[in-house]
């Protein structure tokens, strides 16, 4: 059995390659049926604020693509709840459900991940 | 041990690519196996064979040595031609691949290790 892998999220959405390349290696990754959890942490959580509209940016918005992440295999997301409340969000401001977490949260989830891809 | 690495970076810019391949060096002369090499994202630009520093260290002959010794150096196809990679450009015994190979060395790792920003 290979090791569980976790998907860290700790960009914001746009201005950066890294979150929807860490969305895309997830959906590629979760093919493979790995046990793969997403945890979105500091400006990552963005990625999932619903309404999102980048078209000034020419870019396609990504939060919608995390609901069908479920269709790939891949069903473990935790968002950090200080990330949240840091940027005035709440769980009812996110695309999908998502399991909220505190700091002692986010270390037992990476801890129980024996591989961490940051993006 | 065997250890997977992902670079995420490009050449030169940053030192990503520079330490992955001192950190695969290292590893290898304990005697360590890697499962492989990811050249993902911008990453995919270390493994550009046109690449000719004058008098400077060079990078993606770095990586074609690594593969030369049996180590699967892939670098990312969509990454590539997102980049404007043409299939000739590729290096020398590296090839280029979807992220099968990328979960692939996941697997397969005990230790996984991301070299980027």
């Amino acid at each position: 059995m290979s090791e569980p892998v976790a998907v860290l999220m700790r960009k914001a959405p746009y201005g950066s390659v890294y979150t929807a390349e860490g969305f895309r290696s997830t959906m590629g990754i979760g093919v493979f049926e790995m046990d793969l959890s997403v945890v979105f942490v500091d400006d990552g959580v963005y990625a999932l604020v619903k309404g999102q509209n980048p078209a000034g940016l020419d870019m396609k918005p990504l939060g919608d693509g995390f609901p069908m992440l479920p269709d790939f295999g891949v069903s473990k997301f935790y968002v950090h709840d200080q990330s949240l409340s840091e940027r005035g969000l709440k769980a009812d401001d996110l695309v999908m459900d998502v399991e909220i977490i505190d700091d002692a949260g986010v270390a037992r989830v990476l801890e129980s991940c024996g591989i961490v891809l940051p993006f | 041990m065997k250890i997977g690495v992902l670079v995420l970076e490009g050449p030169y810019q940053h030192q990503a690519a520079d330490s992955a391949y001192h950190f695969v060096q290292a590893a290898l002369a304990r005697g360590h196996e890697i499962t492989g090499i990811f050249l993902y994202t911008d990453g995919v630009n270390n493994a550009n064979g046109y690449i000719k520093p004058p008098g400077e260290r060079n990078i993606a002959e770095r990586f074609s040595e690594l593969a030369a010794q049996g180590i699967d150096v892939v670098a990312c196809t969509a990454c590539a031609r997102f980049r404007g990679f043409r299939r000739d450009m590729v290096a020398e015994n590296v090839r280029l691949g979807g992220l099968g190979a990328l979960a692939d060395y996941l697997r397969g790792a005990d230790r996984f290790v991301t070299f980027g920003d």
